[in-house]
């Protein structure tokens, strides 16, 4: 009876946008009298911080301060549509909705300031809530200026409007296979896992969390740690602790309130180590990719490999509660090796637990 | 200073943590009557009668629904994809699971509510259920759902497919097969806000809907078409939400809120207890994976087939779109050239399963990752290697047969390993996305790349 330390980990992809595409977000943008901003986004935050890193996308985009820019995301009268937040497309593709929107802003915004400075609007660009004459930086007029001569002299509203939309990728169903890239961007992560089994109880503590996600650009990395930390308690609670249905398949002893469903606490949080690693995507906004959903699934096959480095056996139905492993380590499966086949989990396949070998299932045509 | 890069804080943070940020159950609006749903204590049964009058006249009820009061009460959430509708909103005749909504009630309070449902007289005649995803197709399963037992609209087929170059060749002259199978289960989304909706109608006839629906445009095409009205008859007021995770993209209170807000002419409010979040709201979906690799004893994965059922519940809902996910995802984060690759969505008697944080994908990297491992201690190899040697590269193709431009596989992995001082041969440590060359592309990989136009 002992306690036993594992090393386990994993690498993973997971897509940006809606599978296939076909799923736009729309922005408009305005400019008040004295130049300050006014974002329309249908984009819900979900708490993953969508306001924050869209306000930042267009403070850039236009040449702003941060604080100059509103966003409102709050109804469907005044916000376009937003296909919504799913599919870790909000920092991509509404992302890229709000930037496409600023950049029409932006060009009116030179316009104008190139009827006020008589400067032809090729030799003007805007830093810092200014447009500036370019090689002649006294030349300049701010963007509180632009906005009340629009306003009360050219009788003119600064605007601009935008959709992202990447056209929708058929498949063929007998292939699978698409003609167009069927997302946005695809990010990358890679989980090490160091946990300790007992052998006695079947009780998996995971220690330490190493986790590195390529997200193509950190728009704001104090946001993208919490996703990863985040994610990294999701991961846990899937790995270890959670179930809806305790002894799937049957429905019975669920757990109705938080007393009777293991959702992981701050206390089971081990040690974390985030790297972030930006490879920048063409498309995204300023090289952003994704972050959110991938965030939790990366931990449950690092820690199911973790177990199977510290005590030798497989722990495939996942989480991996002391009872799995406790019966794992009791039944010591070997996996059957028939010529050059190695054949694990053979007592829970759908040819075993079929009455009739799985055959509509496995019978389908070639 | 640039904006983009920089640790600002949250736009919305304070309001969080300081408690004046307005969520929906926050919002209160004069005159507003509380819901209540009677939901199925069975979890499959016929609903042989049922009779509101007596709870109609309960004192503080002002309006009952059931599915006679819904326009369109089947509605599917992928009908704009092509996707059939097998939903009801509220159960017409039969329920499929437990917790299924089958009438509502508003009345002055919750407790009044309550007693109202209690009052509402049914009764039900039970049917066998079904729980068991690999169990679906055997000669004595129950049928469950209209469309039989499996969802049977992927074109002709009733399973996504992938078919990718010549399996059979990889199976032939791989060194070892290496069959696993992975069943990650169902989980809770769990939000601290539970379903919430209220809706307003307004003197000009419209409906303002407070929703913490993830999906604003999304639920409003919800809405609309139950109603069946156009959009400028309905106001979503949205975009803060107290946690969804996925769970918050099915439309679960906005549309009874809308018929009982239209019914009884007052604003009504419906909040999920946290016993019908847990119980009545979908959860992750369980999935059952079956993977067999053909690889070499040099660590080439030459093919992969794969059998993925999908746990779907009662209805469909994502569940059609999870599985292509999951399906032009189930190679990973590498390069396998031959592929076959049949999933199934099946129904069974439990809540329906929805969108979950990684949708299709989380379920592909607890199986492929475990089974990659396995496959490195099947023929002795370094699992860090293993993936290395097969991770995906740029022009490589994914398993349905786009090119690679900025994959991530090789520097993630090389990060981690040195994080951890994982010491790796110099042709592993060296390695980077760019293009395969030399060792790194072997014949069976030349293929792949030249079905995608490239020119190796």
């Amino acid at each position: 009876m002992a306690k036993h330390r594992g090393r386990g980990f994993a690498t993973i992809e997971y897509p940006t946008g809606m599978n296939q595409n076909g799923d736009p977000s729309q922005a408009w943008i305005k400019l008040k009298p004295d130049g300050r901003v006014d974002v329309f986004s249908g984009t819900v935050d979900i708490g993953q911080g969508s306001k924050t890193v869209h306000t930042q996308i267009v403070a850039d985009a236009l040449g702003v301060p941060y604080d100059w820019v509103t966003m409102d995301n709050t109804n469907t009268d005044s916000s376009a549509v937003c296909t919504g937040t799913f599919a870790s497309r909000g920092t991509f593709i509404g992302g890229n909705a709000v930037r496409l929107a600023a950049e029409r802003v932006r060009e009116r915004i030179i316009d104008i300031a190139s009827k006020e400075l008589e400067i032809d609007p090729s030799d003007l660009e805007i830093e810092n809530g200014e447009v500036i004459a370019k090689g002649a930086p006294q030349k300049k007029i701010g963007i509180p200026d632009v906005a009340g001569a629009a306003t009360y002299n050219y009788g003119e509203l600064i605007s601009g409007s935008s959709t992202a939309l990447k056209p929708f990728a058929d498949v063929d169903d007998s292939t699978g296979q698409v003609e167009i890239e069927p997302h946005s961007a695809i990010s990358y992560a890679a989980c090490v896992a160091d946990v300790v089994v007992d052998d006695e109880t079947g009780e998996v503590v995971v220690e330490k969390l190493v986790q590195v996600y390529d997200v193509g650009r950190a728009i704001n990395p104090t946001l993208v740690e919490g996703q990863i930390e985040g994610g990294a308690i999701m991961g846990l609670g899937l790995g270890l602790t959670e179930n809806s249905y305790p002894y799937y398949p049957s429905p019975e002893n669920r757990g109705g309130e938080f007393g009777a469903y293991l959702g992981p606490a701050l206390h089971d949080l081990p040690e974390l180590d985030n790297v972030i690693i930006e490879n920048p995507s063409e498309d995204g906004p300023f090289g952003a990719k994704a972050i959110g959903e991938m965030a939790n699934n990366a931990q449950p096959p690092a820690i199911a490999t973790a177990i199977f480095d510290a005590v030798g056996v497989w722990v495939t139905e996942m989480p991996a509660t002391p009872e799995r492993v406790l019966e794992a380590l009791e039944a010591k499966r070997e996996p059957r090796r028939d010529g050059k086949r190695v054949i694990f989990d053979e007592h829970i396949s759908v040819r075993t637990v079929s009455s009739n070998g799985g055959e509509g299932f496995l019978g389908v045509d070639a | 200073m640039k904006a983009v890069g920089a640790r600002l804080p949250r736009y919305d943070g304070l309001g969080h943590v300081t408690g004046r940020t307005q969520f929906v159950d926050d919002v209160r609006v004069g005159r507003t009557l509380w819901v209540k749903a009677l939901r199925s204590p069975h979890h499959h049964a016929a609903i042989t009668s049922m009779e509101t009058s007596k709870a109609e006249k309960l004192k503080g009820v002002h309006a009952i629904v059931t599915c006679a009061d819904v326009p369109k009460n089947v509605y599917g959430h992928l009908e704009a994809l092509g996707v059939p509708a097998d939903e009801p909103l509220l159960a017409d005749g039969e329920v499929r699971y437990k917790g299924q909504p089958i009438a509502a009630v508003a009345a002055e309070s919750e407790e009044a509510a309550r007693a109202a449902v209690e009052a509402i007289e049914i009764s039900f005649e039970e049917r066998e259920p079904l729980f068991d995803i690999r169990k679906a197709l055997d000669g004595e399963a129950p049928q469950i759902h209209q469309w039989g037992n499996v969802y049977p609209h992927y074109g002709p087929y009733n399973h996504r497919r992938v078919r990718k170059g010549d399996i059979e060749w990889a199976f032939e002259n791989a060194d070892a097969i290496v069959e696993g199978v992975y069943r990650p289960q169902a989980i809770e989304q769990m939000p601290m806000e539970t379903q919430v909706a209220l809706a307003v109608p307004e003197a000009s006839g419209r409906l303002t809907i407070y929703s913490c629906t993830q999906a604003m445009y999304f639920s409003m095409g919800v809405v609309a078409a139950h109603l069946q009205v156009p959009l400028n008859k309905l106001k979503f007021i949205g975009g803060t939400v107290g946690g969804g995770f996925g769970g918050k993209v099915d439309t679960a209170a906005d549309t009874v809120c809308a018929l009982l807000a239209l019914k009884s002419r007052r604003p009504v409010k419906w909040r999920w207890t946290r016993e019908e979040e847990f119980l009545a709201s979908s959860t992750r979906a369980p999935w059952h994976i079956e993977i067999a690799d053909a690889v070499t004893n040099d660590g080439w994965i030459l093919g992969r087939r794969m059998l993925t059922l999908h746990d779907s519940g009662a209805y469909s809902r994502f569940s059609p779109y999870g599985v292509t996910k999951h399906a032009f995802h189930h190679t990973g984060a590498y390069t396998i050239p031959n592929l076959r690759f049949d999933g199934f969505v099946v129904y069974t008697n439990r809540v329906p399963t929805t969108a979950m944080r990684g949708f299709g994908v989380t379920s592909v990297s607890f199986a492929v990752e475990t089974h990659l491992t396995r496959v490195a201690h099947a023929i002795g190899m370094d699992p860090w290697q293993l993936r290395l040697k097969n991770a995906n590269r740029i022009g490589d193709t994914s398993g349905n047969g786009v090119a690679m431009k900025d994959p991530s596989t090789v520097p993630v992995t090389l990060a981690a390993a040195e994080r951890v001082g994982v010491e790796l041969p110099a042709e592993f440590r060296q390695m980077t996305p760019e293009p395969r060359s030399g060792d790194l592309l072997p014949e069976h990989l030349r293929e792949q790349q030249r079905l995608n136009g490239e020119d190796s």
